[in-house]
């Protein structure tokens, strides 16, 4: 298995629920599913261009999770990285399961948001493993 | 007419400034001065591509109305990016700053605020709100 790292960067959005899901999935991701291999780093700081932060990433994997076909964390990432490993959109989760609805609230989010965040948080956490060891046998 | 004022919270997951500033500016858009304020997207303001994606409206946005911006650390992420493409942000509310004038309120994460993260949330909501009566009487 490979030492590096696989960093999350979800969009930040704050205006809708889906930017919350992507939130919430990160942080499933780096804190249990994932804890050791996946790291978060803020969007803003990125997009801001910080010089260690964007060096960082650079020699590491990357997944990007977006809310909206604007997809900030995608292009913002190709923009400053040059470089995205993989890449996410919450609105399919919510696509592929039309049963849950996510509540509108942001702050809290609810529990239909919960279950869709940790239902996509499984599928991000199967992509870190995949490009982890993708990268250890390229390293052989 | 007034003009609305945005509010734009530097939104960074990493540390529990971001969630602070999030959670402040969502409870003075929705709760504290729903009809006087606005809120902003950093990313979606910020987003280097932003042009080939479809909208510049949350720049415009900034450069027509008096714009707060939330800073969770002190990176100032969302002041930088106003003053960038926008012009001068109207007020800057530090969460660093208040943290340090509250130091009886610790937070527990930047996933869970705990009670005191939400003493600490309703306080720069506060803080917001009062920036937002001035500039809004203002303009």
């Amino acid at each position: 298995m490979s030492e590096k790292k696989v960093y999350i960067i979800p969009c930040s959005g704050i205006g809708k629920v889906f930017g919350s899901i992507g939130r919430e999935t990160t942080y499933i991701v780096v804190n249990e599913l994932a804890r050791d291999k996946a790291e978060l780093e803020c969007l803003p700081l990125i997009v801001k261009g910080k010089k260690e932060v964007i060096e960082k990433l650079k020699e590491n994997k990357i997944i990007a999770i977006d809310g909206c076909p604007l997809k900030c964390s995608y292009n913002n990432l190709m923009e400053q990285v040059g470089k995205v490993d993989a890449q996410f959109m919450t609105t399919n989760i919510v696509k592929d399961n039309r049963e849950l609805k996510p509540e509108p609230s942001i702050m809290p989010i609810g529990e239909n948001t919960k279950i869709l965040s940790r239902k996509l948080a499984e599928q991000v956490s199967q992509k870190v493993e995949e490009l982890l060891e993708k990268e250890g046998e390229e390293d052989k | 007419m007034k003009k609305k004022v945005g509010i734009i919270a530097c939104s960074g997951e990493k540390l529990v400034g971001g969630t602070l500033s999030r959670a402040a500016a969502r409870i003075v858009v929705e709760k504290l001065r729903p009809n006087s304020t606005i809120v902003l997207c950093e990313p979606l303001f910020a987003a280097g591509g932003l042009e080939r994606h479809g909208g510049q409206e949350e720049r415009n946005f900034a450069k027509e109305h008096p714009t707060i911006t939330i800073e969770g650390c002190e990176e100032e992420c969302s002041k930088i990016a106003v003053e960038k493409y926008s012009g001068p942000a109207a007020a800057t509310i530090r969460v660093d700053e208040i943290l340090k004038a509250h130091p009886e309120l610790i937070p527990d994460s930047r996933e869970d605020l705990g009670e005191d993260g939400r003493k600490l949330v309703e306080i720069i909501a506060d803080e917001i709100a009062k920036k937002v009566d001035e500039l809004f009487v203002s303009t």
